[in-house]
C-alpha cells in the first residue's frame, strides 16, 4: 500500500492515492491520551478536514503529520515513507508545508510581510530567483502586495493568516496541513481565505489537510473527518455524512416558550432555542421512508406540543453539527435542565433597558477603538454583539461595566449609570470572561463558595445558592473535584454559575464558547435559555461563532468599532433575502472555473463552498437558466440550483462588503 | 551545515532583536545598570564612621586623645554627648557606629603615671565591619599609648627619641599590599563583577530568545523546515553571543575607566578566555531554555542556576579558600570560579597564558559540553 503510493506519487500520480496513511495512531501526554487510536487516509489534490473542538486531538495529529511531534504508537505514512524517527520525518518535510494554530503565531512580528516571506523561502533553501518570483505571484494572489513593507505585527488578523499561507507555500510543498487557519478570524476574511485555499488545491494539485472548530466549516472539505475525545466520530464527504443521519430538523415558534421547551426536551433528543424560535431534530424511525420522514416529523413535533398555540413550523435537513452531536452524544446526553423552583421575576418598570448604550466612544490615541455604539437590552433578552477580533467588542464591554472611561457617550447598566455609579454596577452584573477566571486549584465548591463571598452573598444564603448553582448549571456531583481537571464544558458552566452567584440581573458572557464542543456549547445555552427566559436575566454575550448568533434574540454586529447592523437574526436575514434574494447552491463539473465564470457573468458574490457553488439571486425561476448561459462557454455542466436558508454569516459578509465598497467611493 | 542557512537564522533573530526595542534596550543597559549599581553599592571598604565622644574628663589630655579618632579618615566625627545614656538610641537609630567614652579622671590618671581607661562602644549589627572597626580602634589606641609612654620614658630618663623607640617596639612592621596597594574593594570587585554579570546575562538573553519561539509556535517552522540542527542553534546563538561579547567590552570599559581598576596582564588572553566564558553561559541558556516551555519557568531556572553559583561559589565574595571542602567543590564544578581566576589574575596580578592556560581550557571544554548537551536535548520531533 505504502510501496504503491510512493511509487505513483513519483510518476505523477492519479489524484486519489493517499499522500497521508494514519493507522491506530495514538499519542499521549502524561496521562492524557490526545489521539487515541485513528486510522486515516489524506488523498493527493484533495481538501481533507478535521473537525471538531479543542482538545479533539487535532493539532497533536496534523503536528505529527507534519513531522513535528513524536507520536506513541500506530504507523504513519507520508508520501510513503514510514515515519517513525527525527530523521525519517526530515525525508519528507521538504514537500510539507505545516502552518500551526493561533493568528499569526508562527510568523514574526518585529519583520515585515516581504522579511517574513524571505526568512521561510530562505530556510527551505529558496533559490532568489524562484523566490522573486513565487513571492510576486503569492502576494498577488492574497493581495497582499500593498503591505509588503508594513510590520507583521500591524496586520489584520485576517492578513496574518494570508500571510501565514504565503510562507507555508513559498517551497512549493505538495502537501500543506494548515491548524485552524480560521479561526479567531472575521468572516469576511474567513471566506476570502478559503477562495484562495480552494484555488490553490484546484489550480495546483495540493493535497490540504486543514483543521476548523466551526462545524460549519466542514461542508467546504472534499472529504471531512470529525473528531471528539482523540477519536474519529465520523468520516466521509459532507453529503454522506448527513445522508448517514436520518433525520429532520423542525424549528417551531411558539408563545409559551419554556413551556414549549420543557416538553420537546422531554420527547427529542437535541432541542435548543434560536431567538423567537425552537429547533428540534426529530430521528426517523428505523423503516421510516425518507419522502415521509419530515411529515412524520413534524407530526410528532405537533403532537409533543399538544394544547400550545404553534405559531410557525419549519421543517429542514440536519446539518454537519447535528450530525456531530448525534454521534457525540447518541444518547441524547443533555437531560432536561431540572425544573428550579420559579425565581420571582423582579418587577420592571414599562420601557425599562437592563443596558443602554448611547453613542460610546473610545479613542486610543489614533485609533479609534469604538465609534458610536448605541442599543438597548431588555430585561430577559439575550443580546449578541458579534465581530472579528479586534472589533471592539471588549473594548464595549469594558466602558459598561466601568472599568474603561468612554471617551464619548453614555449608559448605564442594571440602572446604574455607567459614568456615575460604575462601583454599584460591578455589584449587579455577573461577568462569564473569555479565560474563566477560575481558581484552578480549588475544587468546585471552594470555587463558588470564594466567589459568594467576594461578591458579598450574606453568610447565611451562601450554602443555599451553592447548591442551587450546582443544580442550575449542572455540575452536581463533582462539587469536590478540581476546576483544573474538569473537561472544558463543565469549567465552562462552573465559570458561568461563579458569575451568577449574586443573583445579578445582567450577565456579561465575554466569548463563552471558545473551544468548547457543541455539545457542551448546546447544554451552555439551555443555562442561558432558563437565565433569560425564566428568570428575567439579560444576557449580553460576545461570540466569534456565527452559528451560535442565531440563538440570540437580538444582535449588533460590529466591524471596525461601528454597529453596522441592529436587528433580530430573523430580521436581518429577512432583510438581506428582500435586497439580494436568497442562496442558491448548485454542482459543478469545475467548480473553481465555474465561480470565475459567474462572477464575470455579474454573479457578485458566486463563491465555492466546498465542492458546490453559491450564490445569492433574487429570482429562482430564472436563475438555472442564466447560470447555464454564463457557464456554457466553458462547457461547464451546473445542477439544478438549490435554496439554502440564509445564515448570519451570510449577513455579516454581505453587510461587510458593501461597507467597504462605499468606502472605496 | 551550510553557512547560508546559519546567517538566515541569525539575520532574522538579529532583526527581531533589533526592532524589539524594549528587548534591545534590556539586552544592553541591564548589565551596565547591573555593574553600576554593583560597583557602587558592593564597596566592603569601612571608612566614615559615625563616630561620637562622651567626654567626663575634658582635659587637655582627653581632648588629645579623643581628636586621634576625630581625625583619622576612618571616623567622622559627629559631635559630643553629654552623657552614656542617649548612646543606646543612636545607634540603633544607625546615627552612630562607635561611640568613645573618657571617664572622669582620664587626664589625671595620665598625669600621675597610672593606667588610664577608656570605653569604646561598637554597632556589631555586621560582624565583618564591627571586626574592622575594632580594629581601627584597636590600632589608633595602641598608637596613642606608644606615643605617650614614649613621653613618659623621655621625661623619666631623658635618652633620645629613636633609641627609646626601638626599646618600646623592638620589631616594627610595614605591610605592603601587593596588586591592589591601597586596598580599595571597587578594584578588586571590578573584575569579579564583569564575572558575575557575563554569568547572569547572556543566559538571560538567549532564553528569552529562544523560549520566546517555542511559546509563540514559530518553532515549528524550524521543526516543519529542512534546516538542520546545528544550522538552527548556532544561527540562533550568534546574534545572543555578539550582544554578550560587546556587553563585555562595554564592562571592561567600566571596570578598568570608570572604577579606575588598573588592567596590568594580556589583553588578548583575557579577550579569549571572556569569549569562552560567554559561550559557556550562552551554553547555560541554550540547555534550559531546551528543557522549559515557558518563558516565566525560563527566566526562574536562570536565576537560580546562575545567581548562586556566581555570587557564592566563584571566589567573588567569598575567597574559595573559605568555603567549606563540599562547597569549594561544587566551585570547581562550575565554570566562574575559572573565569573570576583570569579576571582578577589580568586586571590586579597582571599574569597571562603561562599561569592562566589551564584556566582557559577548562572553560574551553565547559563550552563545548554545553553546547553539545543542548544541540543533543534539542529535537525537530519532540515528544511534547
Amino acid at each position: 500500500m505504502a510501496r504503491a503510493a510512493l511509487v505513483t506519487a513519483m510518476d505523477g500520480s492519479p489524484a486519489g492515492a493517499a499522500v497521508v496513511n494514519l493507522r491506530g495512531l495514538v499519542k499521549r501526554y502524561g496521562a492524557a491520551t490526545a489521539v487515541d487510536g485513528v486510522d486515516l487516509a489524506v488523498r493527493r489534490g484533495r481538501m481533507h478536514g478535521l473537525i471538531g473542538p479543542d482538545g479533539a486531538g487535532k493539532s497533536s495529529l496534523m503536528k505529527i503529520v507534519a513531522g513535528v511531534l513524536a507520536h506513541d504508537g500506530g504507523t504513519l505514512e507520508v508520501f510513503g515513507q514510514a515515519v517513525t524517527s527525527e530523521r525519517s520525518a526530515e525525508r519528507v518535510k521538504q514537500r510539507i508545508g505545516l502552518m500551526p494554530q493561533g493568528l499569526g503565531q508562527n510568523l514574526y512580528a518585529e519583520l515585515s510581510v516581504e522579511e517574513n516571506i524571505d526568512f521561510f523561502a530562505r530556510l527551505r533553501g529558496v533559490d532568489e530567483q524562484a523566490l522573486a518570483a513565487r513571492k510576486r505571484q503569492l502576494l498577488a494572489m492574497t493581495r497582499l502586495e500593498r503591505f509588503r513593507e508594513r510590520p507583521m505585527k500591524n496586520l489584520s488578523g485576517g492578513m496574518k493568516q494570508k500571510l501565514g499561507l504565503v510562507c507555508t507555500l513559498i517551497h512549493e510543498p505538495e502537501l500543506i496541513i494548515l491548524d485552524e487557519p480560521t479561526t479567531g478570524v472575521d468572516p469576511v476574511s474567513r471566506r476570502d481565505f478559503w477562495a484562495i485555499l480552494d484555488g490553490l488545491v484546484d489550480e495546483r494539485g495540493l493535497t490540504a489537510l486543514v483543521s476548523t472548530a466551526y462545524m460549519d466549516e466542514a461542508a467546504r472539505f472534499a472529504t471531512a473527518t470529525m473528531m471528539l475525545g482523540g477519536r474519529v466520530l465520523a468520516e466521509g464527504t459532507p453529503a454522506g455524512l448527513l445522508a448517514a443521519l436520518p433525520a429532520t430538523v423542525v424549528s417551531v415558534r411558539c408563545g409559551e416558550q419554556v413551556e414549549a421547551q420543557r416538553r420537546l426536551g422531554a420527547h427529542f433528543r437535541d432541542t435548543m432555542l434560536r431567538g423567537a424560535w425552537l429547533r428540534t431534530v426529530v430521528d426517523a424511525a428505523p423503516e421510516e421512508p425518507a419522502s415521509e420522514r419530515a411529515r412524520r416529523a413534524e407530526a410528532r413535533v405537533r403532537e409533543a406540543l399538544a394544547g400550545l398555540a404553534v405559531e410557525a413550523l419549519d421543517t429542514a435537513a440536519p446539518d454537519l453539527e447535528d450530525l456531530f452531536i448525534a454521534r457525540a452524544a447518541p444518547a441524547g446526553a443533555p437531560a432536561p435542565l431540572p425544573a428550579s423552583a420559579p425565581a420571582a421575576r423582579r418587577a420592571w418598570p414599562p420601557g425599562y433597558h437592563a443596558i443602554e448604550a448611547h453613542g460610546l466612544v473610545r479613542q486610543f490615541g489614533d485609533f479609534r477603538a469604538v465609534d458610536q455604539v448605541s442599543f438597548t437590552v431588555k430585561p430577559g433578552e439575550i443580546f449578541g454583539l458579534l465581530g472579528a477580533n479586534g472589533a471592539g467588542k471588549t473594548t464595549v464591554i469594558k466602558m459598561l461595566n466601568g472599568i474603561q472611561p468612554p471617551t464619548a457617550g453614555s449608559g448605564s447598566v442594571a440602572g446604574a449609570d455607567m459614568l456615575r455609579a460604575p462601583g454599584q454596577i460591578k455589584r449587579r452584573i455577573g461577568y462569564m470572561s473569555q479565560a474563566f477566571s477560575l481558581y484552578l486549584d480549588l475544587s468546585v465548591r471552594e470555587n463558588l463558595r470564594l466567589f459568594a463571598a467576594i461578591y458579598g452573598v450574606p453568610r447565611a444564603r451562601r450554602a443555599a445558592r451553592v447548591h442551587e448553582l450546582l443544580r442550575l448549571c449542572d455540575i452536581q456531583g463533582i462539587e469536590d473535584m478540581l476546576a483544573g481537571d474538569l473537561p472544558m464544558g463543565r469549567r465552562q458552566r462552573l465559570a458561568l454559575a461563579c458569575a451568577l452567584v449574586h443573583e445579578p440581573e445582567v450577565v456579561f458572557l465575554d466569548e463563552p464558547t471558545s473551544g468548547v464542543d457543541p455539545v457542551g456549547r448546546r447544554r451552555f445555552w439551555d443555562i442561558l435559555f432558563h437565565l433569560a427566559r425564566a428568570e428575567g436575566v439579560a444576557l449580553l454575550i460576545t461570540t466569534h461563532y456565527m452559528s451560535e448568533a442565531e440563538q440570540c434574540d437580538h444582535i449588533s454586529l460590529m466591524y471596525a468599532g461601528r454597529v453596522v447592523a441592529d436587528a433580530s437574526p430573523e430580521q436581518l436575514k429577512a432583510e438581506l433575502g428582500a435586497r439580494r434574494g436568497a442562496l442558491w447552491a448548485f454542482d459543478t463539473s469545475a467548480p473553481q472555473a465555474a465561480v470565475e465564470a459567474l462572477r464575470d457573468a455579474g454573479f457578485a458574490d458566486a463563491s465555492l463552498y466546498g465542492t458546490s457553488v453559491h450564490l445569492l439571486d433574487p429570482d429562482g425561476a430564472t436563475l438555472a437558466a442564466r447560470v447555464a448561459v454564463a457557464l456554457a462557454p466553458l462547457g461547464i455542466a451546473a445542477g439544478p440550483p438549490q435554496r439554502r436558508p440564509l445564515s448570519m454569516e451570510d449577513v455579516f459578509v454581505e453587510r461587510v462588503l458593501e461597507l467597504e465598497r462605499e468606502a472605496a467611493r | 551545515m551550510k553557512a547560508g542557512r546559519t546567517l538566515v537564522v541569525a539575520r532574522k533573530e538579529w532583526l527581531e532583536i533589533r526592532r524589539d526595542r524594549l528587548f534591545m534596550a534590556l539586552c544592553l543597559l541591564v548589565p551596565m545598570v547591573l555593574m553600576l549599581l554593583f560597583g557602587y553599592g558592593l564597596s566592603l571598604d569601612v571608612e566614615h564612621i559615625p563616630f561620637a565622644v562622651v567626654d567626663h574628663d575634658d582635659t587637655p589630655a582627653s581632648r588629645d586623645y579623643s581628636a586621634r579618632f576625630s581625625d583619622s579618615r576612618y571616623f567622622d566625627f559627629r559631635g559630643r554627648l553629654a552623657d552614656e545614656g542617649a548612646i543606646d538610641r543612636l545607634i540603633a537609630a544607625n546615627a552612630l557606629r562607635a561611640v568613645l567614652v573618657i571617664p572622669p579622671g582620664f587626664g589625671r590618671d595620665l598625669g600621675a603615671g597610672r593606667a588610664a581607661r577608656v570605653q569604646t562602644v561598637i554597632d556589631g549589627t555586621f560582624p565583618v565591619r564591627a571586626m574592622t572597626m575594632r580594629g581601627y580602634v584597636l590600632a589608633i589606641n595602641a598608637q596613642a599609648s606608644a606615643d605617650l609612654a614614649l613621653e613618659r620614658a623621655r621625661a623619666a630618663t631623658g635618652a633620645d627619641e629613636r633609641s627609646l623607640a626601638a626599646l618600646a617596639q623592638p620589631v616594627r612592621l610595614e605591610t605592603r599590599n601587593l596588586y591592589n596597594q591601597p586596598l580599595r574593594s571597587v578594584w578588586s570587585m571590578a573584575p569579579k563583577l564583569i564575572m558575575v554579570i557575563l554569568m547572569i546575562a547572556p543566559p538571560f538573553l538567549t532564553v528569552l530568545g529562544v523560549v520566546r519561539e517555542k511559546e509563540g509556535g514559530s518553532i515549528f517552522n524550524i521543526y516543519a523546515s529542512t534546516v538542520s540542527k546545528a544550522e538552527f542553534l548556532v544561527g540562533k546563538l550568534l546574534p545572543y553571543v555578539a550582544i554578550s561579547l560587546f556587553n563585555a567590552l562595554l564592562l571592561f570599559g567600566l571596570a578598568r575607566w570608570l572604577f579606575g581598576a588598573p588592567f596590568k596582564g594580556d589583553p588578548l588572553c583575557f579577550a579569549l578566555a571572556t569569549a569562552m566564558y560567554v559561550a559557556c553561559t550562552t551554553g547555560i541558556g541554550l540547555v534550559i531554555s531546551v528543557l522549559v516551555r515557558t518563558q516565566t519557568a525560563a527566566m526562574v531556572v536562570v536565576a537560580i542556576v546562575t545567581v548562586v553559583p556566581a555570587a557564592l561559589y566563584s571566589g567573588a565574595i567569598i575567597p574559595i579558600e573559605s568555603l567549606s571542602p563540599a562547597a569549594a567543590g561544587v566551585a570547581h564544578l562550575l565554570p566562574a570560579m575559572y573565569y573570576a581566576q583570569v579576571a582578577t589574575g589580568s586586571f590586579l596580578k597582571g599574569v597571562g597564558w603561562p599561569v592562566l592556560w589551564p584556566n582557559l581550557l577548562v572553560l574551553a571544554a565547559y563550552a563545548a559540553l554545553l553546547m553539545t548537551v543542548g544541540y543533543l536535548l534539542f529535537s525537530k520531533r519532540p515528544r511534547a
